[in-house]
This record gives C-alpha cells, structure tokens and sequence, in this order.
C-alpha cells in the first residue's frame, strides 16, 4: 500500500473506535486472570 | 483445475432488506446452536484452553466455508482490490478472540444464564455505533427510529427475563459475580465494536467471504498471543492444551458452527446494517435455550412460574424480531447509506460505480466462475483430518441428551443454512 493510504487509514475514526475499545478490552482480561 | 468462465443463471428480485433478515435469523439458529456442543465440556479445563479450541474450529471453518462456496482466487482478488480493509479484518478478528474469552470468564463467575443477556447488549452498542459511524437510521421516519430501538430493546429485555427464569434452575456460581458481570459486559462492548469493521468492509464492496479469511488470522494470532501471557510460555500452553485433548472436539465443533452463523451474520450487516442485523442474530439466545431445556434436559424441574416467565420472555424477544423485520429503511435512509459508502470510496480512491453494484448485491464479478485451484483440495482434505483427527481422540462425555429432540433441533438448523444458502446465492451469487 502507498503512503498516503497508510495515512489514510491511520487517521480513520473507524480504525482509532475499535482500536481502543480492543485495549480496554484487554486491559480487562489481564486484570481478570 | 480446469479454468470455468461460464455464466449463471438470472438472479432472483428478491429485496435485499427480506434476505437479511433472512440471515438475521439464520445467524440466531447457528449462533444458538454452537453452544451445543461445548456444553459437553466437562469442568476443570482453563477458559482459555476452550477458547482456542473454539478458534482452531473457526480457524478451519474461515477457510474451508469461503474456499468451497467461492475458490481462493476469487478472495484473493477480492483483497488484491481493498488491502486496506485487511487492518480492518485483523481488528475484528482480535476483538471477537478477546471477547470470546471475556464470555467464558463471564460464564465461569456468574453462569450462562445471567453472562448470556449480558452479553447480548451488544447489539445496543452496534445500533449506537451503526448510528453514529455509518449514518444508519439517520433519515428514517420516527415509526422506523420506534421500530428498530423498540425491537431491540425487546429482544435485550426478553433475554434478561430468560436469564432470570432459568437462574432460578442451574444457579450461578457462587461469589466473583461482579467481575463475572463485569466481563459479560465487556463481552458486550468487545462483539458490539467488532461490528465496526463488519459494516466498514461492507459499505466499501468487500466479500464477507473475503473479510473472514483475514479476521480469523486476527483471533488466531490474538488468542494464542493471550495464552501465551497467561499460561507463561510456549510449554505450559502446549501442557494445558495436551491435558484438554479428550475434549477438545468439541469447542472445536462449537467454533465451526459459529462461524457458519457469524457468515450469514455478516450478510445481515451487509444487507440490513448492523442496527438491524445484529439484534436479529442476537435472538440465537431461544436456540440455546431449546438446546439446553429439549436436548440436554437442564430445566426438568422447573417450577410453573419460571416456565411462565421463559414463554413470556421468548415471546418478547420474538416481537423484538418480528419489529424489526419490518423496519425497512425508507429513501431518506438510504441516501445516508450511499453517503457512508461514497466516504469510503473517496476516502480510499476505490470505483464507486463497482462498489455501488457489490453493495446492492449485484457484484458483475459473482456470476463469473473462477478457476479452481490444486491446494483447495489440499486445505479441504486438510480441514477434514482435523476433524478426524480430534474426534478420534474424544472421550465419550457422560451426559443426559434427548436423542428424538436432538434430531429435530438438527435438522430445524439445517433447514435454514439450506433455505438461506438459496436464497443468497440466487440473489447475490454470495457477493
């Protein structure tokens, strides 16, 4: 993928939503063990 | 292999929103039905080692499913043209792996019953995300706003009544409740967001077929990354698994079965939106119920008012269903539609003409064979020794099953894996 496309995606809202729901999530698990 | 070019028969008219909801609620029976065979599960296995036996299933069903229905060299095309969306695919594929986990925690703490509705709040969390990133419902008349909210509400309320029915039966488990509920919730959240990339491959003329190929590499790499933190290297998880071999067939086969409901759940987001979609799926609660209560007899001693309270509690949740059935979006939404799915396509620089036909089920490509290629035979005869292999090593579980109930739940899950596999073919070619 080019450049300007990663950029693209690294700026997307709907990338930056699942990401952070996708730490906190984990962030559960770990405490949960 | 030979190189086929030939061209299919016409396509049915069937509407797109009456094929969604089609799988809508054919994602419930399979949903509902993958539970069925990890109840066989004896205690005393980590939640962990049953997740990744669910995810080795879905990791074999990821590819065997979308290489028989459309041939490698359709997905990969497929890819080839939206590589974008693989980070997308990748993301959902870990948040299912870490939620999927979360819910064998829930169920661990505070039992089936009260993790499944917990849980299944997820769609709220879909409707809220389909509303606010994908302009779903926007435009609507108030009676489809009334509609879908109200039928999902339902279909959130009728599940808390079953769980408050069958509590009274099988009980959860004693103490840790709060961080049992605490993990069904964020179960919820997890599958909730997972819905995010779903509608965003969709909207951009993605394959569901495709999208899963790539998502399974997510949860596969995201649970065995999980396992390795928690059991403390690669030895200890090789021991743990190795000590669950004799039961390991049947997470699998949970996880297989998944999958099947997951695709045509992703059809549903496709076709309907994931503020539709979702809650329909969601209502595989009653065919977990019917698998518990019919098959595995887990609630023969009932009392009058529980069974009162699962009929009304079904009940409710089918209205929910039957509501939003009928909420088909009206012109105005669906100009907000086609406004998330030009963001994409100026986003990403892809062919908006191309994309548009993909998304109104109509992809000029479908109706096209592709060349069948030698290493799908391989993966097939691949995913078939799997399978051989784990039942061979399967201790017979000793359990009550209602064998004449047995059957008619098979086949009551067969019969719409048919009639829905009919219908998307003859209507989309499964674009």
């Amino acid at each position: 993928m080019k450049r300007s496309q990663w950029i693209c995606i690294l700026t997307d809202v709907h990338l930056w939503v699942p990401a952070a729901v996708l730490i906190l999530g984990t962030a559960l698990l770990m405490t949960l063990r | 292999m030979s190189d086929q070019t030939g061209i299919a028969p016409a396509r049915s008219t069937l509407s797109l929103h009456k094929l969604g909801v089609f799988c809508g609620l054919a994602a419930a029976v399979w949903l509902g039905s993958a539970e069925a065979p990890t109840k066989l599960v004896t205690e005393g296995f980590s939640p962990f080692v049953i997740s990744i036996g669910m995810v080795m299933g879905a990791f074999v069903a990821r590819w065997t499913v979308p290489t028989l229905l459309k041939g490698t060299g359709f997905l990969f095309n497929d890819l080839r043209e939206k590589p974008h969306l693989i980070v997308w695919a990748l993301l959902a594929g870990m948040l299912w792996a870490v939620g999927n986990t979360l819910t064998i925690f829930a169920v661990r703490n505070v039992g089936l019953s009260i993790a499944f509705p917990l849980w299944n709040t997820n769609s709220l969390v879909g409707l809220m995300w389909g509303c606010l990133l994908f302009k779903e419902l926007r435009g609507s008349r108030p009676r489809d706003w009334m509609k879908v909210m109200g039928g999902a509400l339902a279909i959130v309320s009728g599940a808390t009544v079953l769980a408050i029915a069958t509590t009274q039966q099988s009980g959860g488990a004693p103490g840790r409740a709060a961080v049992g509920i605490i993990a069904a919730l964020g179960a919820g959240a997890m599958f909730g967001t997972m819905y995010i990339p779903y509608r965003k491959a969709y909207i951009s003329g993605m394959n569901p077929l495709s999208f899963v190929t790539i998502f399974t590499f997510g949860e596969l790499g995201a649970i065995l990354t999980l396992g390795l933190i928690f059991f403390g290297g690669v030895s200890p998880l090789a021991g743990e698994i190795a000590r669950a071999r004799t039961m390991l067939f049947w997470p699998f086969v949970g996880g297989f079965c998944w999958v099947i409901g997951d695709l045509f759940q992703q059809y549903a987001a496709k076709y309907i939106g994931i503020g539709r979609g979702i809650p329909l799926s969601n209502t595989n609660q009653l065919w977990g119920l019917a698998w518990g209560a019919l098959v595995f007899g887990e609630f023969t001693g009932l009392t009058g008012g529980s069974r009162l309270l699962i009929i009304a509690g079904s009940s409710i949740m089918i209205a929910g269903a039957v509501s939003i059935s009928m909420a088909e979006p009206p012109p105005g939404e669906m100009e907000n539609w086609h406004a998330a799915m030009h963001r994409e396509c100026d986003r990403y620089g892809l062919d908006t003409s191309s994309v548009s036909a993909v998304v109104a089920g109509d992809d000029p490509l479908a109706d096209h064979k592709h060349p069948r290629r030698w290493w799908e035979v391989l993966i097939m005869c691949l995913a078939a020794a799997v399978f051989v292999w784990l039942a061979a090593g399967t201790r017979a579980q000793h359990i009550y099953v209602n064998v004449p109930w047995m059957i008619v739940l098979i086949v009551s899950t067969i019969v719409p894996l048919a009639l829905c596999g009919t219908l998307l073919w003859r209507r989309t070619r499964f674009s």
